[in-house]
């Protein structure tokens, strides 16, 4: 995916700026942004990977119904990208069987 | 334990406006609410760090709210407001449990409203799994209160006016959208739908402005079209399309592809009755207002009483009906307590009503034009992923339903269909439409999943940590 500015400056100021992690790189995000609404900025749609095809899945509902968007979060599986908010420096990581084979983690 | 007069589940329109009728009328109301503010998801807020420079942005239903959401906040000392309160089960003591803050908590109540909303109508056809594809209500959400465009080449499929108002603010955003797919047929019948819009004249100006904006901008806007298969490799790359005839089965010859990276499926929304099912409050199947809704009462209460069910969760019919049948619902139960008197609350109720009336007659018109078509279900294919979290084929489904199964719960049992941590809610509406179209369909239909606490994932530990009143 190319990288065309998806934030959309019209209407708002946002608030601070910062870095968070997912897998590791940097990626940037700002006060009051949801952890997958910075991942979709940024052009990462993959938020995990099914238990049984291993199908990579991305933020569907966006309102916290569908659970598609289970990643791991602060070290805590199973957190809702959608519903939560991006703090500076947080560890996210794409959610896999393979790492976390205990719990919802379909 | 504490017992709350009133509890209200859900901080939308409904929930809002019902405990702001009950709460002047003396009523000690609680308000527990997912988000962090009040307002649901029509009237969402942005959240802190977020500076509004043009109000603008947010759509005309988010200013009508602010008016609701000023004077809910000014009652303060008056609601309880729980935030970040997620209900996970109602039990027959007339109990409640929520988990909010890392801990559980449970709320007896003598009166409860249900005013938990709606979602976009699942639809699945091949490719909806896939990364790019999301429901309309989530790319909406996303571009009005995260202010990020969910792609860079958006289609949008699906049917009724809720497409054309996230088209509108793709574009306000600067998206650009490859094209709009209305699989409905809405030129059908004008002389019913003026009679629905008589005297509802702003919905009509509100949505010629959209279809204007969507025209001046050059997005096509194919009516009897709809989407059949998404591609791509890990995620969106194209989407087929085709003319539909009026059962929205595809015409021949007419298949092609367009290039998009992103799909919003917007197919109507249907309601989130999981509460009001866990309560074993009855319910009758309306195709058009959602599926399976609760039956109610003149008053808003269920067949179980003192339970009410108001706006979207109760029958999809938008923030302006969720708003009347709260304050319906707010003046009965202030009523039951005995805060005002019989023939205040009647005079008043009847004030309600009577705007329900008129908002009714266009809710009516809008559903005949939005009823999904029987082909709709008919785009899963044998592999076709039905049920997202336990990952079950349509295949596997037809197996069970080959074996004589009707029942929509027996199935669930037989292939674990809605077992997983949506608790059925993406697969249950499209799973009852399949069996509904079965030919050895149950004359009474397929029934619903049934849903079991908790209604959302929560975990053992907050369980665990649960307090003994609130």
């Amino acid at each position: 995916m190319s990288m065309v500015e998806k934030r959309v400056q019209k209407g708002v100021e946002r608030g601070q700026q910062f870095e968070i992690f997912v897998d590791g790189e940097k990626i940037l995000a700002y006060e009051g942004e949801t952890i997958g609404a910075a991942l979709m900025a940024a052009g990462r749609r993959t938020l995990r990977y099914t238990n049984k095809y291993k199908h990579p899945r991305g933020l569907y509902c966006g309102i916290g119904l569908c659970q598609e968007c289970r990643m791991v979060i602060n070290g805590v599986p199973n957190t809702q990208a959608c519903q939560t908010l991006a703090t500076p420096g947080c560890q996210v990581e794409t959610q896999q069987r393979e790492k976390y084979s205990t719990g919802l983690t379909g | 334990m504490k017992e709350s007069e009133f509890a209200i589940i859900g901080g939308g329109p409904g929930g809002i406006a019902a405990a702001i009728v009950a709460a002047k009328a003396g009523v000690k109301v609680t308000l527990l609410d997912e988000n962090e503010r009040p307002g649901g998801q029509i009237y969402r807020q942005f959240e802190k760090g977020y500076k509004v420079t043009d109000s603008k942005v947010l759509g005309r239903d988010y200013e009508k709210g602010l008016e609701l959401l000023r004077q809910f906040s000014s009652l303060s000392d008056k609601i309880r407001y729980l935030n970040n309160a997620t209900v996970w089960g109602i039990f027959k003591s007339r109990t409640l449990a929520f988990a909010r803050k890392g801990t559980s908590s449970s709320l007896s109540f003598k009166n409860l409203l249900v005013a938990t909303g709606a979602y976009d109508r699942p639809v699945p056809l091949p490719g909806w799994t896939l990364p790019g594809v999301f429901t309309a209500g989530g790319a909406q959400r996303l571009v009005k209160t995260e202010r990020v465009l969910p792609g860079e080449n958006i289609l949008l499929a699906g049917t009724g006016p809720l497409q054309l108002v996230l088209a509108h603010q793709i574009l306000n955003a600067g998206g650009k959208i490859e094209a709009i797919l209305e699989s409905g047929n809405i030129s059908k019948n004008w002389l019913r739908i003026l009679m629905g819009i008589w005297g509802n004249w702003d919905y009509l100006k509100e949505g010629w402005r959209y279809l204007r904006h969507i025209q001046k901008a050059g997005v096509p806007l194919l009516r009897n079209h709809i989407i059949l298969e998404v591609h791509g490799d890990g995620q969106v790359e194209e989407a087929v399309i085709a003319k539909v005839d009026k059962s929205w089965r595809p015409k021949p010859d007419t298949e092609r592809t367009v290039k998009v990276d992103t799909v919003c499926l917007g197919y109507g929304l249907v309601s989130s009755t999981e509460l009001a099912l866990l309560a074993e409050c009855e319910h009758k199947y309306e195709l058009c207002l959602g599926g399976y809704i609760p039956v109610r009462s003149e008053s808003m209460e269920t067949t179980v009483p003192g339970i009410y069910a108001v706006g979207d969760g109760a029958g999809v019919a938008g923030s302006k009906v969720a708003i009347e049948e709260g304050r319906i619902a707010g003046v009965s139960i202030a009523r039951s307590l005995g805060y005002i008197s019989d023939a205040d609350a009647s005079t008043r109720i009847r004030i309600f009503q009577k705007h329900l009336n008129k908002f009714n007659r266009l809710r009516r018109v809008l559903d005949e034009m939005s009823v999904p078509g029987q082909g709709l279900y008919e785009l899963a294919k044998d592999d076709t992923v039905l049920c997202r979290c336990e990952e079950i084929t349509l295949k596997e489904i037809k197996k069970a339903l080959a074996d004589g199964t009707i029942q929509a719960k027996d199935l669930k049992r037989m292939t674990r269909i809605g077992m997983g941590a949506c608790e059925g809610r993406m697969c249950g509406p499209a799973l009852i439409e399949i069996m509904r179209y079965q030919p050895n369909a149950s004359p009474e239909g397929p029934g619903y999943l049934l849903p079991r606490p908790s209604i959302k994932p929560i975990a053992l530990g907050v369980i665990a940590a649960s307090k003994q009143e609130e």
